[in-house]
């Protein structure tokens, strides 16, 4: 394949603070057993890219800790593969995607690569895009840069040639502009530019609403068939999980579960991650729980976004709205004594 | 490469009275509790234990067990010291070396064992669901002093002669061994679990390789001769959960334990787990008209319908109306509208139409087969 990846893993999104404290946008975890990063990755290993490098920025542990040396995509290779690119840049630059003062950290990816394309793609996103497609569409359009669309919406993954990168990241501060996203947007002369339109399931995620919105789309039928393929599977680090049981006495309806996990009580409309515990007589309607979570005996969720490891005691209330979810960071204990 | 203990997991068995579900695949192969197969619990119970060198005998269709095993890698048993070594009959200068008994199989792979240079060896069987620490095992063994260390459990009197029955002393010593016997004498059976110090195997192996009478079993002919010799053999109490899924009546079974929290038989024990291959499939989706109760359900599936006290493994698919009690839907089988099924193991991969119903109230489980589907298929076209 004669397509180059750039995952830019570096750009924040305010609007997801409270579930990126300590990892990545990239790494924020979504649909029960993925993280955001997965559909990306996925997406470019289904299309055939074998040459992909990350380029995360602080905090990247948990980042690392799920991409290891890439073998749950198959990237674990003797030739080509993953790279692992950390940026240092903090300021600047890392709000849009493909940032070149931070690929200038790590030119010698591009220098050293022999593929004549670069997909420059981000890991906020979550699509089904075919680049295998989109770069046939690129070449025969004679374009210099093309951009995923759909919808009018920008997918913000670009694809174009490493010489004109190459030419984009050393000549950046002379030409005023930072990123890729910039001289898309700024549609910067003399370039030509191109459009793919994208036809399928996509999700932009930027803010704890949209997180939401895009985690309570997938209980649809219609859009889990458009983003979970049988021949493009979304991969993901696997974890040897039993099967979920279902204990007397549970309730479920319209639920995207993990493995792993044990419900007693009632999940109405909710996502639930690998390991989570739904104790007897709680209720949980329109949540998200992630991993290792424990909701105890006769609490009532509704609108709560639980992140991985938070423990709900036994009795608590709490009612957040589909605007504004309550949002319980990673690790937080919540009692009824608490909230009294 | 000199390794302490070396397990020897016997995987060649057909079982045969689990009917279509053996015809392609050995026993050790067959789907178990939603996600596994029966070799997870014997490969996981080794890692669990810190035992890092397997030898895996195979021979009855064995290609999905090759395949499944691979490297080892879900198991953890891909190392460059040990790790996992599939072991297949292979011919020789002077012929084919099939396995007779389980005896045979352990000697005709007596190069792995030198090679190995182990101080105990460990029998295994692939057939059995389980959860054991085999360290406990081995240093009871060599508490002992034994030759021979046979892991044994009580079981009901009336099973009892389905298995290897042993007669201990005051000491665990074993005074007596019958193999499948008529009447037995105690009902302390054998789990076909065994340890040997090496040395002594290695004697008995050659020697009853010499014997044409020998039917080349540990059971009926390794373990009588080492108690006629006078060899120090001694059984090692096992308390816990065991069952040899051998008929598809104790296959149904093995899997309904999984739902009852009395039964032993916990999977979800952080702390033993049971390691097995993990296919790359979407979470579990539980529609508005589906309904999960008292049941264990895997990733990939779509549930539309009624699950009762079963076990669904992974990409089932439960359309609307069908119900689905006390039974095991293996994977990739679709259960179409309005289909019920009670008691009833569904093989992988097959599709049960529209209205088909088999409700066995409190007989025997039924194993659906794609013959019994196009039967009903013609007699309601009729």
């Amino acid at each position: 394949m004669n397509l180059l990846a750039v995952v830019d893993a570096s750009v924040k999104k305010e609007g997801l603070q409270d579930l990126t404290m300590q990892r990545t946008v990239s790494s924020v975890p979504f649909a029960g057993r993925y993280r955001l990063i997965d559909f990306t990755l996925s997406n470019l290993v289904n299309s055939g890219v074998s040459t992909v490098g990350i380029f995360p920025s602080y905090p990247l542990a948990s980042l690392l800790d799920h991409i290891g040396v890439g073998k749950s995509w198959d990237l674990d290779r003797r030739k080509n593969g993953l790279y692992f690119l950390p940026v240092t840049q903090r300021d600047g630059g890392l709000s849009s995607v493909g940032a070149f003062a931070a690929l200038e950290e790590h030119i010698q990816f591009f220098t050293k690569s022999n593929q004549p394309h670069v997909v420059v793609t981000n890991s906020f996103v979550i699509t089904q895009l075919d680049f295998k497609d989109m770069l046939e569409q690129h070449i025969d359009s004679g374009a210099d840069i093309t951009e995923a669309v759909s919808q009018g919406v920008s997918l913000k993954n670009y694809i174009l040639s490493r010489e004109l990168l190459l030419e984009l990241i050393q000549t950046h501060q002379d030409k005023k502009v930072v990123s890729v996203e910039d001289v898309v947007n700024l549609k910067k002369s003399p370039h030509v530019f191109n459009e793919y339109d994208y036809k399928g399931y996509f999700a932009v995620i930027d803010s704890i609403q949209s997180y939401f919105e895009a985690s309570f789309a997938l209980l649809d039928e219609e859009n889990r068939e458009q983003l979970f393929l049988k021949d493009r599977p979304i991969y993901t680090k696997v974890k040897d999980e039993p099967p979920t049981r279902y204990m007397n006495g549970s309730k479920v309806k319209r639920a995207l579960i993990a493995n792993g996990s044990t419900i007693m009580g009632e999940v109405i409309d909710s996502t639930i991650s690998r390991g989570v515990y739904i104790k007897k007589g709680a209720r949980i309607e329109k949540c998200i729980i992630m991993q290792k979570s424990s909701v105890e005996e006769n609490c009532d969720l509704k609108y709560v976004i639980a992140d991985k490891d938070v423990f709900i005691g036994e009795g608590v209330v709490l009612h957040g709205t589909a605007e504004h979810p309550i949002v319980l960071r990673k690790g937080e204990t919540v009692r009824k004594e608490d909230l009294r | 490469m000199n390794k302490k203990v070396v397990a020897m997991l016997l995987a060649g068995g057909q079982g045969s009275r689990l009917k279509s579900l053996t015809y392609t695949i050995a026993k050790p192969a067959l789907p178990f509790g939603g996600k596994y197969r029966i070799i997870d619990f014997p490969l996981s119970n080794c890692t669990n234990s810190g035992i890092d060198t397997v030898g895996v005998l195979t021979q009855y269709q064995p290609h999905v067990l090759h395949a499944y095993i691979g490297l080892g890698t879900p198991w953890d048993l891909d190392r460059h010291n040990g790790g996992v070594t599939m072991l297949p009959p292979y011919a020789e200068i002077d012929g084919n070396k099939w396995y007779a008994g389980t005896a045979s199989a352990i000697y005709q792979n007596m190069s792995f064992l030198q090679t190995c240079e182990p101080e105990y060896v460990l029998i295994l069987s692939g057939d059995h669901i389980y959860k054991m620490d085999y360290e406990l095992l081995i240093d009871y063994h060599k508490e002992h002093d034994a030759d021979v260390t046979i892991s044994v459990l009580e079981v009901p009197w009336e099973e009892a002669s389905r298995f290897g029955v042993i007669h201990v002393d005051d000491k665990m010593g074993v005074n007596e061994f019958d193999e499948k016997p008529e009447k037995p004498k105690s009902n302390l059976a054998s789990m076909g679990v065994y340890v040997f110090t090496w040395k002594k195997l290695k004697e008995y192996l050659e020697s009853d390789n010499r014997s044409t009478a020998s039917s080349h079993d540990f059971g009926k002919d390794i373990l009588p001769a080492m108690l006629s010799n006078g060899e120090k053999m001694v059984a090692y109490p096992f308390k816990g959960y065991w069952k040899d899924v051998g008929t598809v009546e104790s296959l149904w079974e093995a899997n309904m334990d999984l739902l009852d929290l009395n039964s032993g038989l916990n999977l979800h024990d952080p702390d033993w787990r049971i390691y097995s291959s993990n296919p790359q499939l979407p979470p579990q989706v539980i529609n508005e008209t589906g309904t999960v109760v008292g049941s264990m359900v895997n990733e990939g599936c779509v549930i539309s319908g009624e699950v009762v006290k079963s076990i669904i493994f992974q990409n089932v698919t439960i359309k609307k109306d069908a119900s689905v009690s006390e039974s095991v839907v293996m994977s990739g089988a679709i259960i179409n509208k309005g289909a019920k099924l009670h008691r009833v193991i569904v093989p992988p991969k097959l599709v049960v139409p529209e209205g088909f119903e088999i409700c066995n109230q409190q007989g025997e489980v039924i194993l659906l087969t794609q013959e019994q589907l196009d039967e009903w298929k013609e007699s309601v076209r009729k």
